[in-house]
């Protein structure tokens, strides 16, 4: 069962939520409604707002009241799955016909045995009525500062500012009920100078924030942030293509892990094979020094503590000190594996097998000053942009640009900033040679909702291959 | 008229009611989607699914700016409270406002479209789509070292209703099917894919099942399993400087990322910044910038029957239209919408899309396409006319920087070309560039008969993020001396 959550009817009724035992209650009907043999239910719906920004100025605001409900039936191993944006139980109903309708023309999935079975979820503190009261008003004053400020500083400002209030139920005729309200604000800062076109070459940088409780979100010191780093990196100098070892700054450690969710932490590449754990749990194949885990409870963050079949999370690891300890299963996958669900499961019917949501890194013992004087030549780089790493999958290759500041260290000093530059290389050669791990791990996300999120540290890396460079 | 029509009146009336609150400008757009996926994968149905959603937007302007809000609840109440909070939200954005926003001077549209459909997909029986796909997996997967053989196929249709408040009213309808295989082989270490027609989601069009049919996946199934299998012994791709010709399917995605985004006015005009990116191709460059050779014609084109990104009018109402965007290598034009275009001195070039009733409709891509060369070679005769060099077929990783110029494009074939023929499959190719360098190479583009459209429904954009269907025809091409590099570790 779910823990239990209080929401204001005033607040419940702004933010588009059903509310936990209204929206339980309409589940637990469509399950007893459901022509199937076996029925499961997930719910999403709520409210997400965003202001945009360009040049210091409002470009686009935003706000979307949605509701999504998705039936996935069984009969007997035959799976039908339908889905319907709406909150009106008939039309869930009739979704459930349809799924049922769906499943009985289809052939059985041997991988199927039964849905989630009931179960009890740790409680996670992710809903604050302050961010759900937010208002358009409210996010536009605290940018109207913002502005004022960059434009004495001869600084422009671009972004998006986004709050969000949600609620997720999972019900199967199991008896899982599981329901977790969520808020959440996110605030994204790019700073460039004043009057750059949109070809700007230098001085384009970006802070950002994320917070279940709006009041976290410190909107003139992530812009000072943005300002400062713009700054340091208006005057760029080209450097020659090759070899740096690299200090890469939280973001750029969150990007690489995203991808390595799909490509290497998830069911279908580790079943398909093209993962590099494929066959080698058990093996040493990163370095001492990485250890990563996937957890949605931490001090610093807390998201769903259910996947979408109803699965309690728990906390998984997927490298201990370099060795392969894990991947991510739903209940599907994981029969094909022959191993239990972690708790991964994506909405009923993607097909996209499961991925972990939440990665984290252990923090090392590194401060970044530390890792710039002990740099004797490299870069340190803010963020990376367009990463791919569909190349080479079994090598975890990947491809990406610099972008919002990138900065040349000479004997333990920054010297200059450069243009952004296109890297090529291999993740697993990369996370073979790490020399420092950050101690303070930074939360990234890029979307109020929070749901998936990378608690990072900075890294100093090895001997990073650069390919190319745009000045 | 496809939407309910007692509530027609009702959004036309809270249309009304903004303007007599001060909003200088107001439109409505309700949709109804319906859609339906299917994926097979060994022997397997993995994933059946039908999706019905519907719902509205209301976007209001109020001295000089935008307020959008949304629900999937077409109710009296509901209409009036998402109107008051589109307003609430232009007065907040009215804050911040510097240059008030204008829109272009487009009269109100009146009418109608459906996109071309002979045979109603959602009519199909399902049993005839698995035993299509079914036969198709049966084929990609005779082989041991096959792990995963994936055929699928998608179904969408749409209703849209756009009312304003100047008096436009237009109701459009469209249905699109798309479809594809993907075979993935495993052996020593090494994991190697071909898909069929294209990856990502093979090809889809705004027609029928009768283009499932003209896909001929079933026919194909063989040849991408094969090619898979080569690709598990094939030699990696050499690094170095070649002439490279990309086929259809790669070229797609080239014009997709270095012409389709940098010509998206709103990003240049730095509105993208601070997500997407700029772009090199900034007002100041219009009909001074080479952008590529002289047989570079890069045209966007919203009116071609069945391509992914027509339509008769864009999400603003605007009708659609053909433009040019690279004239015989020149840069000439943008995609535009009604209130980035005055800010260029033009008018909307009918580019604003949204992806459905919840998002705010921006600046898009329609269909973008390089057109043929009237006496261009065919295909054969241009790889005939190479004497050493590559040709890359179907994209499998794709990057480009925040200005659209530093690419780096990973294919899942290349074959050799020596002397005129080609050779030996190699695997891993990896090229990269500079888009205006890159086009100033073209020296070849394969005639007519050679060209085709395919369609895209994974381009991002914005935020909240926007998944677009666009389309993109090409003919096969060449460029001289491209950086090609190995893409191993």
């Amino acid at each position: 069962m779910s823990a239990n959550f209080a929401i204001a009817e005033e607040v419940r009724r702004e933010g588009g939520l059903l509310g936990p035992d209204a929206l339980l209650e309409r589940l637990r009907e469509v399950v007893r409604r459901s022509p199937a043999e076996r029925t499961e239910l997930v719910y999403i719906g709520g409210r997400s707002d965003l202001t945009r920004y360009a040049a210091s100025t409002v470009t686009q605001n935003v706000s979307e009241v949605g509701a999504r409900l998705w039936v996935r039936v069984a009969n007997g191993q035959r799976l039908g799955v339908a889905s319907v944006n709406s909150a009106d139980p008939d039309a869930w109903v009739e979704a459930a016909k349809r799924a049922h309708e769906l499943s009985l023309r289809q052939p059985p999935n041997p991988h199927f045995t039964d849905f989630a079975p009931k179960a009890s979820y740790e409680r996670v503190e992710t809903f604050v009525e302050a961010t759900a009261r937010t208002t358009p008003p409210a996010r536009a004053e605290a940018l109207v500062r913002a502005f004022q400020r960059a434009d004495q500083a001869g600084r422009e400002l671009s972004g998006t500012f986004q709050t969000s209030v949600g609620e997720v139920a999972v019900v199967n005729s199991n008896g899982v009920e599981a329901y977790q309200p969520l808020t959440g604000a996110y605030l994204k800062v790019v700073a460039m100078p004043k009057g750059a076109s949109a070809n700007v070459v230098a001085g384009l940088a970006m802070a950002d924030g994320f917070s279940r409780d709006i009041s976290q979100i410190n909107v003139e010191r992530i812009a000072e942030e943005a300002m400062e780093t713009s700054a340091r990196c208006e005057t760029v100098k080209e450097i020659p293509v090759g070899t740096y070892d690299v200090i890469l700054k939280p973001p750029c450690v969150a990007e690489i892990l995203q991808w390595l969710s799909f490509i290497a932490f998830g069911s279908r590449a580790y079943l398909e094979g093209s993962s590099f754990l494929a066959g080698k749990l058990g093996q040493k194949l990163l370095g001492e020094n990485v250890t990563l885990y996937d957890s949605f409870n931490e001090p610093e963050v807390g998201s769903l503590p259910f996947d979408f079949e109803g699965t309690p999370k728990r906390k998984l690891t997927l490298i201990e000190r370099g060795v392969a300890k894990g991947v991510a299963f739903d209940r599907l996958d994981a029969h094909e594996a022959g191993a239990e669900s972690t708790g991964h499961a994506g909405p009923p019917g993607s097909g996209f097998g499961a991925i972990p949501w939440n990665l984290c890194m252990e923090p090392g013992d590194a401060s970044l000053d530390e890792m710039i004087q002990s740099c004797e030549r490299g870069l340190l780089v803010e963020r990376f942009h367009y990463l791919n790493g569909f190349l080479d999958p079994p090598k975890a290759m990947m491809t990406g640009m610099t972008r919002y500041g990138t900065f040349y260290i000479e004997d333990g000093r920054i010297k200059h900033a450069v243009p952004n530059l296109r890297w090529l290389d291999s993740m697993v050669r990369a996370f073979s040679q790490i020399q420092r791990v950050g101690r303070e791990r930074v939360v990234c996300t890029d979307d109020a909702g929070g749901t998936f999120y990378q608690l990072v540290p900075a890294l100093y890396v090895k001997d990073w291959q650069f390919t190319g460079q745009t000045g | 008229m496809y939407a309910p029509k007692g509530e027609v009146e009702r959004l036309k009336s809270a249309l009304q009611a903004l303007k007599a609150q001060g909003a200088e400008y107001a439109d409505v757009r309700w949709e109804r989607h319906r859609s339906e996926r299917i994926l097979v994968r060994n022997g397997q149905v993995a994933a059946l699914t039908q999706h019905q959603d519907e719902g509205f937007g209301i976007r209001v302007l109020y001295k000089g700016a935008w307020g959008f809000a949304a629900s999937p609840f077409l109710t009296e109440q509901e209409i009036e409270q998402v109107a008051r909070r589109a307003l609430e939200i232009a007065k907040a954005s009215a804050l911040t406002v510097k240059e008030p926003i204008r829109l272009d001077d487009w009269e109100p549209q009146r009418g109608q479209y459906a996109s071309p459909c002979e045979r109603d997909p959602f009519a199909i029986p399902l049993d005839a789509k698995l035993e299509l796909l079914f036969r198709a997996d049966e084929i990609l997967r005779k082989a041991p070292e096959v792990q995963t053989a994936e055929s699928h196929l998608r179904f969408h249709a749409v209703e849209k209703l756009f009312l304003s408040s100047d008096g436009a009213e237009i109701a459009q309808r469209f249905v699109y099917s798309g479809g594809g295989l993907e075979v993935k082989a495993v052996a020593n270490g090494e994991a190697q894919q071909r898909s069929y027609p294209a990856a990502h989601g093979g090809d889809t069009a705004a027609r029928g099942f009768e283009f499932i049919e003209s896909l001929k996946l079933v026919e194909n199934a063989e040849r991408a399993r094969e090619e898979a299998l080569q690709l598990l012994n094939a030699e990696p791709c050499p690094a170095g400087e070649f002439d490279v010709v990309l086929d259809t399917n790669q070229l797609a995605l080239q014009i997709h990322e270095s012409c389709g985004h940098p010509t998206e006015l709103d990003r240049a005009l730095g509105m993208e910044l601070s997500f997407a990116g700029g772009s090199f191709m900034t007002p100041d460059q219009l009909r001074k910038l080479r952008y590529g050779s002289e047989l570079v014609t890069l045209t966007a084109d919203a009116t071609i029957p069945g391509a992914l990104g027509s339509f008769g009018y864009d999400d603003e109402g605007v009708p659609a239209q053909r433009w040019p965007l690279v004239e015989r290598g020149l840069f000439v034009g943008y995609l535009s919408s009604r209130d980035t275009a005055p800010r260029i001195g033009q008018r909307s070039t009918g580019a604003c899309r949204a992806e459905s009733w919840n998002r705010v409709p921006i600046v898009r891509m329609v269909n973008i396409s390089l057109e043929p060369d009237p006496k261009g070679p065919s295909l054969e005769e241009l790889i005939a006319d190479t004497k050493r060099g590559l040709f890359l077929s179907t994209n499998k990783a794709w990057s480009i920087d925040d200005r659209r110029l530093n690419f780096q494009f990973g294919c899942e074939i290349a074959w050799e070309i020596k002397d005129g023929k080609l050779g030996r499959v190699l695997k891993n190719p990896v090229y990269t560039g500079i888009t205006p360098e890159f086009w100033n190479r073209c020296d070849a583009v394969c005639n007519p008969k050679e060209w085709r459209m395919w369609g895209l429904t994974n381009c991002g954009k914005g935020e909240p993020m926007q998944t677009m269907s666009v389309g993109h025809g090409a003919a096969p091409a060449r460029f001289r001396r491209v950086r090609v590099g190995g893409g191993q570790s």
